[in-house]
């Protein structure tokens, strides 16, 4: 049963001691709350997305609920809960989603040591996968989502989760949160996206989420093989330029952009090294996506070349 | 019995847990930050395959965050010793830094929040000097607060080296000075345990199991004391089982001046973890307890907060708030209790302190 078959049937039953138990890649979340809105939105992003009707064994239980002081009407807040912590402030109510989100992300970054977490978008073709790192200003989740849309199957926009011991990429596709600029870039570069409500003024500025595309919500639980890391640069102007890059090199980057290498110790680091040994490494400098993603779909195609 | 309870009492059980059981041991297991033990814990009773998937995994996730932080202890460990090198002086570990380096299977998976040393009170002043000296650093506090640890406290202020983040904790004593009970520290060293690398040492087995029950019972809130009851557990399962244990442990706590912690650690170990204590130990130890009306009500508070319910029906803040109550009130005497409290609500409504 799809969160969108549960929704028909009238059976969205957030506010209930039961909650809303639904899939995120290979994790359960259940989400308690009467915010209608909430749940309208996770039923428009997620509808495709396998809902439980009966007992699960759940990774994150999660709670957004209205104050019960003034702050329920005069400047109206919501609060987020996870088991019974409160890890952030509460966000103004107009916020409520991006807080889901948000909360979300800090759950699964905070409690899934038993993945090496890149800090990445990933997506695939045939079987393959393609980590792009999150160097700031990368410009990481445009480019994730041009590439959902444009002949790869989008794995994440932000968690790259490196499954042991298979050391393959496990999906966990989102709703993929447009920041200032990139959200006008998308608009016109991919009329056929559908995106959400625009949230203003939030910490990180205006944000606009992107429904991820149905086939992978449906395959989300389909690992894939790490083939190619990209590090991308979105510099105004600058032609495509995708140049092999060390091993080394890639490994001292990627580290640097994991959430938990540091605390994996020698788990860690002997992870990072399987990853960078089985993967073509390259830098990637673009402004314009006509050009780099025939790039990277000729890298792609091209079979493996080894880097230097 | 909370699932996450019942599962640490008896890792027997693991395999025929409901999916409801489960949900309660994980939700509890990550508030109270002890799944990474548990998960050590049933594989040491071989039953850790039995779990289902999303157990097993949030067990193996929680393992790496405590080792990661016992890898800074140990380094932390190290440059207190070079630093103390000039001193010739010698330092007991306490709690997770002893456990971890004397190789106690409760170590693994416990997190330690920081490095808890016992030094003699005599050296104290040259070791605070050395540490200050080689990098360490207290944090800034004012003259109350400076007070209120040098006069009172069993401890000085915490000190963190200024590249590192682990603080150390440097106790002169086990409880503060204030205290109704006051173990003599000068026992503690004579029956402490010299470990491999020179210079360091950790309090005898008795004297470990005393020392937590102290702090539990005697020096705290309790709440959020169940890492504490489960070194209890765990100490307990490494040690009693040699002849005479008990016998020999009542004595220890009697000479300590610790029969009464030591009455409550035996009481919740049993009540909440079902650890065997034998009958007649448990008659023995009623003598060491409080007078009935009060042992009552403790059985009731202690409990409550102890033991996490998921999904929580109502905090239990009653309880919370009169276990706190009782901490100041066994921390200090009655005049000096007012005045600490009368400061602390005086700070909290923004006032100023004139202390010098």
């Amino acid at each position: 049963m799809t969160l969108a078959d549960l929704a028909a049937a009238g059976a969205l039953t957030g506010g209930a001691a039961g909650g809303v138990c639904f899939r995120t890649g290979p994790f359960i979340t259940r989400l308690e709350t009467r915010f209608a809105p909430m749940l309208s939105l996770l039923v428009r992003f997620y509808g495709e997305t396998e809902a439980f009707t009966t007992p699960q064994i759940v990774n994150f239980n999660i709670a957004l609920h209205r104050p019960l002081g003034p702050r329920r009407w005069w400047r109206a807040q919501m609060r987020f809960r996870i088991e019974d912590t409160e890890p952030f402030e509460p966000y103004p109510l107009s916020h409520s989603y991006p807080l889901f989100e948000w909360g979300l992300n800090w759950s699964i970054a905070t409690r899934s040591n038993h993945y090496l977490m890149l800090h990445a978008g990933v997506v695939e073709r045939a079987g393959r996968a393609l980590i792009l790192p999150a160097v700031p200003g990368s410009g990481k989740s445009t480019l994730s989502t041009a590439l959902a849309f444009r002949g790869w199957r989008l794995l994440s926009d932000e968690f790259g989760l490196i499954e042991r011991p298979s050391g393959r990429v496990m999906p966990l596709p989102r709703a993929i949160p447009l920041k200032n600029r990139s959200i006008d870039v998308i608009r016109a570069y991919l009329p056929e996206a559908e995106l959400g409500p625009r949230f203003d003024k939030t910490r990180k500025g205006t944000v606009c989420h992107v429904r991820p595309p149905d086939d992978c919500i449906r395959r989300q639980q389909e690992t894939a093989e790490p083939a190619w890391i990209v590090f991308p640069r979105y510099v105004e102007g600058h032609p495509t330029d995708l140049i092999p890059i060390p091993k080394s090199l890639a490994f001292v980057r990627l580290a640097h952009n994991s959430f938990n290498y540091r605390v994996l110790g020698a788990t860690g680091f002997e992870q990072l090294r399987a990853l960078i040994g089985r993967c073509d490494c390259y830098s990637l400098t673009y402004s314009e996506f006509d050009s780099v993603l025939p790039a990277l779909a000729a890298m792609a195609d091209g079979g493996r070349q080894q880097g230097p | 019995m909370s699932p996450l309870l019942a599962l640490f009492a008896h890792p027997e059980i693991a395999p025929g847990l409901s999916v409801e059981d489960w949900n309660g041991v994980l939700r509890a297991g990550h508030s109270e930050r002890v799944l990474g033990r548990l998960g050590y814990r049933l594989e040491r009773f071989g039953v850790a395959e039995a779990c289902p998937r999303t157990a097993r995994e949030a067990m193996e996730g929680a393992r790496y965050y405590p080792r990661f932080v016992q890898v800074q202890v140990e380094r932390e460990v190290r440059a207190l010793r070079r630093a103390l090198s000039p001193l010739d002086t010698e330092v007991i570990l306490l709690k997770g830094a002893a456990y971890q380096l004397a190789g106690l299977p409760i170590a693994e998976g416990r997190i330690s929040a920081d490095l808890d040393i016992l030094v003699r009170r005599e050296r104290l002043a040259a070791i605070e000097e050395r540490l200050l000296a080689e990098g360490w650093e207290a944090k800034a506090l004012d003259a109350y607060d400076q007070r209120y640890y040098r006069t009172w406290m069993h401890e000085i202020p915490p000190l963190r080296h200024k590249d590192r983040d682990i603080e150390i904790d440097v106790h002169h004593s086990l409880l503060p000075l204030t205290s109704r009970l006051r173990p003599d520290p000068a026992l503690l060293w004579e029956a402490s345990v010299p470990l491999e690398t020179p210079g360091l040492r950790v309090l005898g087995p008795y004297d470990m199991l005393l020392h937590t029950a102290a702090h539990l019972f005697q020096d705290g809130e309790i709440r959020g004391g169940l890492k504490d009851l489960l070194d209890i557990q765990g100490l307990l399962e490494s040690f009693s089982g040699q002849a005479g244990y008990f016998g020999r442990l009542l004595e220890r706590a009697r000479r300590l001046d610790l029969g009464r912690p030591l009455y409550y650690a035996l009481r919740y170990a049993h009540l909440l973890l079902d650890v065997p204590i034998p009958a007649e130990v448990r008659r023995e130890t009623r003598s060491l307890g409080p007078p009935a009306p009060v042992a009552a009500l403790m059985d009731r508070l202690v409990t409550r907060v102890l033991d996490p319910h998921y999904p929580l029906r109502r905090e239990p803040v009653v309880s919370q708030w009169l276990l706190y109550v009782r901490s100041h009130w066994l921390r200090m005497p009655p005049g000096l209790l007012t005045s600490h409290l009368g400061r602390k609500v005086w700070r909290r409504l923004g006032g100023r302190t004139t202390e010098h």
